[in-house]
């Protein structure tokens, strides 16, 4: 394998194909801080000509991770779909980008290759792409799932209510959540973040935004996102209606293990959830994850952090989940420095995760220390509507009171949605409807006007 | 003439010739709109009214369209200034030194150096290692206090000194011994390890700078840690956040931490092993809603 290229006379050579998606990378203040970035503009466009002329093959027999040292590896090399692989196995990273953006290549048929491509292939794709490739490609690729409404179709756009308060006061994140409603938000989940992580305060929360839901025969879904192990007791022993299970996940068994999970933990939730949980659908499972967490834990086991984010995604296809959303600018500066990197991160997780078949939403946010202006996370808003992406979370002016940082608001999903001319899931248009939140694709009598829901 | 040109010709024919721009429409003189003001004492909602009880998140601020009133934005944009203003405040040079105290500095050099780089934000740099084996610097205390900025220069200089003086007083009217004030600037949490570890004292307590939110720059927190020494992790700490004068003042938090540090020394250990029965407000993991002010009042006369 020839691991070396020239630009403008000046000759650079990689000592392995981990260190060349390191350096291919597009700027990252956390491939910076790993030391496993490009240390100069011309290394990364020289890591990226290296990069494009490897095969997929060439990518499924070095994973980043090894198969020895790592479960997650273990998982995706035993589970890959042989039959997909081999369709695309010879192609080089740079003929992969030619394919997916080719006009005749259509989402049907990446979603039919997706469970042959590791997630060093879809890594190593998009460290190729721009921004618009990223989107272009991203849009293409429609992944629809079912629970309690359908996710995911085209010309649909949707939120998650994110009614988080610092001292779980029931009223108070029903009163945020009512809000939300009214503004048309809250088809993907009604889910909040509790501050604290019990099993009792978890079912309190679900019981109360599972009420919120039924009295109002709202077609959609709710979830506490504590951690796995608070939400399996609250389900299995206190036997409260659960309708998507929750955690955060990370791209190595190592990652993993500061997170308190494993292979086998999210196994048992799984099948658990399958056989108690309340969604409709077949689909149950919410995932979140996102650029540096595993660099945070010293988990990166010396890779970029964008290969270790399409690990993440590799993880969470394996349980079909009805959410997944990269959390893109919480994690702070030193791993993601400002608007650009956060934007970047975003499209390129959307596009990596759509490519390995999960229904993508984002969290479009910035912590107060990173340098993102609020124009700038505006305008990603729209470029992630743009590009497909499924879900954007919702919140009073994007203020999470309980979280400390700036993330979308009840406001700016409506009006993404019409400058877009998308519309939410069917189920959830339809109840939007007939309560006059809204009049086809415009703001209806009575939106924005809590008093529609009891 | 190409089937294509004829077709273009008939759609140019279909669309018109003249000035494309449509005519201006007769506006009658736009109705003042109703007032939809960041919910204040005299002009909130009813439904804003209620929620205030419950909740600091934003509800009940209305619409114009699918977007915010004036007010709101104003409100919020005033709210996100104040907290990146807190984030890019530096603590000045020789503040530390201004207030009676003795200035540190983790090997950080600029503020951008020390948003990125939370490893060096831990080490000590070699001037403030050779500052604390100086003979005024006492050695092995009981405990040692440090002030430091943290992500909040604001916070530190705000209540900073304040709740400096107060925690070491509290553990000097505990029957413990209290090291030199210091304090430390471009400094993360974990800098209290080298620091304690560098005057040998029983317990450090760091009060720094909390990471801002909406409108929130002036909060401050104390991590305490018993057996400072690098390696230490985030479980072998307690701490207490949300100290300013919205949330906990000062004067309250003071004596709690010096109860934290008295119950660290006599139990010989810290984090999650230490029993916090007896130990009020600390690591109850919830801190209670701020207080949400307007922060935009305008003035003056134009005519």
């Amino acid at each position: 394998m020839r691991l070396s290229a020239r630009i403008r006379g000046e000759h650079f050579t990689f000592r392995s194909v981990k260190e060349v998606l390191g350096r291919a990378n597009a700027p990252k203040s956390g491939d910076d801080l790993a030391g496993v970035s490009a240390r100069s503009p011309v290394e990364r466009v020289a890591a990226r000509a290296v990069l494009a002329d490897i095969t997929l093959e060439q990518l499924r027999m070095r994973p980043v991770v090894p198969y020895e040292d790592d479960e997650i590896t273990r998982m995706v090399e035993d589970t890959l779909d042989e039959a997909a692989y081999k369709a695309v196995a010879h192609l080089s990273v740079g003929q992969l980008r030619e394919w997916l953006l080719e006009t005749t290549t259509t989402g049907p048929m990446i979603r039919s290759i997706s469970p042959g491509l590791t997630p060093e292939m879809v890594a190593a794709v998009v460290k190729l792409m721009s921004n618009l490739d990223l989107m272009v490609v991203g849009a293409k690729c429609q992944v629809v799932v079912r629970a309690n409404n359908t996710l995911g179709l085209p010309g649909r756009f949707s939120s998650r209510v994110q009614p988080n308060h610092p001292t779980d006061s029931v009223q108070g994140i029903l009163l945020s959540a009512r809000e939300g409603l009214a503004y048309g938000c809250g088809d993907a989940v009604l889910g909040v973040n509790p501050a604290t992580d019990t099993p009792e305060s978890t079912a309190e929360i679900l019981e109360a935004l599972h009420a919120l839901r039924t009295t109002n025969r709202i077609p959609t879904q709710h979830c506490v996102l504590s951690h796995v192990t608070v939400q399996m007791k609250a389900l299995a022993e206190l036997g409260c209606p659960m309708d998507l299970m929750f955690q955060s996940l990370a791209g190595s068994e190592s990652g993993n293990r500061a997170f308190g999970i494993s292979l086998a933990l999210m196994d048992e939730a799984y099948a658990l959830m399958r056989e108690r949980g309340t969604g409709a659908g077949p689909n149950c499972m919410y995932f979140e994850t996102g650029q540096g967490s595993e660099l945070s834990s010293d988990a990166h086991e010396g890779a970029d952090q964008v290969t270790m984010e399409a690990r993440c995604y590799a993880f969470a296809r394996r349980y079909a989940p009805f959410l997944v959303n990269t959390v893109v600018g919480f994690i702070g500066p030193e791993y993601l420095e400002d608007g650009p990197q956060i934007s970047r991160a975003a499209l390129e997780d959307h596009c990596m995760g759509k490519l390995l078949g999960l229904p993508m939403g984002c969290d479009a946010c910035f912590t107060y220390h990173a340098s993102m202006s609020q124009d700038e996370l505006e305008s990603l808003k729209v470029m992630l509507g743009a590009a497909g992406c499924a879900y954007l979370m919702s919140m009073p002016v994007g203020d999470d009171i309980m979280l400390n940082y700036q993330s979308t608001s009840y406001h700016d999903v409506p009006s993404v949605r019409m400058l877009l001319g998308k519309r939410p899931t069917p189920e959830f248009d339809a109840w939007l409807q007939e309560t006059g939140i809204m009049d086809g694709d415009m703001p209806g009598p009575r939106f924005g006007d809590v008093g529609v829901l009891r | 003439m190409s089937r294509t040109r004829e077709l273009i010709a008939a759609l140019r024919r279909d669309l018109g010739e003249a000035d494309p721009a449509p005519p201006a429409i007769h506006v009658e003189r736009v109705p003042d709109p109703p007032v939809r003001v960041f919910p204040s004492r005299r002009e909130r909602s009813r439904l804003a009214g209620e929620a205030s009880a419950h909740t600091t998140a934003l509800v009940g601020i209305g619409r114009v369209g699918t977007r915010y009133a004036t007010s709101v934005v104003l409100q919020f944009q005033a709210e996100l200034a104040v907290a990146h203003a807190a984030v890019g405040q530096v603590l000045p040079d020789g503040w530390a030194e201004e207030q009676g105290l003795i200035g540190l500095s983790s090997q950080v050099r600029d503020h951008r150096e020390f948003l990125l780089r939370p490893d060096l934000g831990r080490r000590l740099d070699e001037a403030s290692v050779a500052r604390l084996a100086e003979d005024d610097v006492p050695k092995g205390v009981d405990v040692q206090p440090i002030l430091a900025d943290g992500l909040s220069a604001v916070a530190c200089m705000g209540s900073g000194v304040e709740l400096l003086e107060a925690f070491s007083e509290a553990c000097r009217a505990r029957g413990l011994t209290v090291g030199a004030p210091l304090c430390a600037r471009f400094a993360r949490v974990w800098l209290q390890d080298p620091i304690g570890a560098a005057v040998g004292a029983k317990v450090a307590a760091i009060l720094l700078g909390e990471r801002p939110g909406l409108g929130t720059g002036d909060g401050l927190s104390a991590y305490l840690v018993f057996d400072p020494k690098p390696g230490n992790t985030d479980g072998d700490r307690n701490m207490m956040s949300n100290i300013h004068h919205r949330g906990t003042p000062p004067a309250e938090a003071a004596p709690r931490l010096a109860d934290l540090a008295a119950a660290m020394i006599a139990q010989g250990r810290s984090g999650v092993d230490l029993d916090l029965s007896g130990v009020a407000g600390v690591e109850s993991g919830l801190r209670p809603p701020q207080v949400r002010l307007p922060l935009v009042e305008t003035g003056g006369d134009l005519s």
